[in-house]
């Protein structure tokens, strides 16, 4: 009984690594689909990003008060120490480099993300036809793509700003 | 909650997002040099205006959702099941609770520091 119960475990848990496996291969190697499925994959990628970074975010910004230990109000002299070691910490030629990462993500994130609303509520969707050749997917009108270049524009942009902002480049 | 509610708190999340995100961004970035705006001093500024500080209140309150939703999507596309599903709903409900407690008592605690 026992064994069978590890088993049915191990077979579970199996087929859930395949299925992660196949999973992030699938968006990791967008290579032989189409536009839209590379504008879906970096927008997963660029959302998992992001979300790392505001968890980073929250702890990072949380030092302001002193850190994860503060729950009364310190005195202003014991977080402003832990602070302005905190953000010296933070000042390094790697971190800068993982923010401008952060601030193309973000950017893609957002833009990417108005047309992904724009066509949950049915807007600018392209009309149903016969599939021909190329096979070029149908609701990804021309609107859409301009909005997808737009992301892509805006996002190259905040990079070029952030490594101005961190390098002065 | 339905699937569908949880997918309209997501584009609702997500635009408000663009509106006190903006706001966020523009204060840190655009209203001097960054290396100063990130000083102790400007920093409990922000968060003593009452103002600037609901809007961290509710970008947090915003991005903390849709964050952990968009990786409840993303876990439930690479896995179906009912246990699976429900788990994944509830490690992630449990998560964001703790990030918006610690998230609201930097806030809470900034805006009183004198």
């Amino acid at each position: 009984m026992l064994r069978e119960h590890r088993l049915k475990v191990v077979l579970m848990t199996a087929g859930l690594t395949q299925e992660l496996r196949r999973a992030l291969f699938g968006w990791f190697y967008p290579v032989h689909y189409n536009l839209e499925r590379w504008a879906y994959a970096l927008q997963r990628i660029s959302g998992i990003a992001v979300t790392a970074y505001f968890l980073a975010h929250i702890v990072e910004t949380g030092n302001v008060v002193g850190g994860l230990s503060v729950w009364s109000v310190p005195s202003v002299d014991f977080a402003s120490a832990i602070w302005t070691a905190t953000f010296h910490f933070l000042e390094n030629p790697l971190f800068d480099t993982g923010l401008i990462v952060i601030g193309f993500m973000l950017s893609y994130h957002t833009i990417n993300g108005i047309r992904l609303t724009l066509a949950e509520f049915g807007l600018l969707q392209g009309k149903p036809s016969r599939p021909d050749f190329p096979y070029e997917p149908k609701s990804f009108s021309k609107a859409q793509r301009a909005i997808f270049w737009l992301s892509v524009l805006f996002a190259t942009a905040t990079a070029v700003y952030a490594l101005n902002v961190f390098f002065g480049v | 909650m339905k699937e569908s509610t949880r997918m309209l708190l997501h584009y609702a999340t997500g635009l408000g997002i663009l509106v006190v995100g903006g706001v966020h961004i523009f204060t840190v970035f655009l209203t001097g040099p960054y290396v100063q705006n990130l000083a102790f001093a400007s920093v409990i500024m922000v968060y003593r205006n009452i103002l600037l500080a609901v809007t961290l209140e509710l970008l947090l309150i915003f991005v903390d959702y849709h964050a952990l939703n968009g990786i409840r999507i993303i876990l439930i596309e690479f896995h179906q099941g009912t246990n699976w599903e429900r788990g994944v709903s509830w490690v992630l409900s449990v998560a964001g609770v703790l990030f918006l407690i610690y998230g609201t008592r930097t806030i809470l605690i900034a805006n009183a520091l004198a």
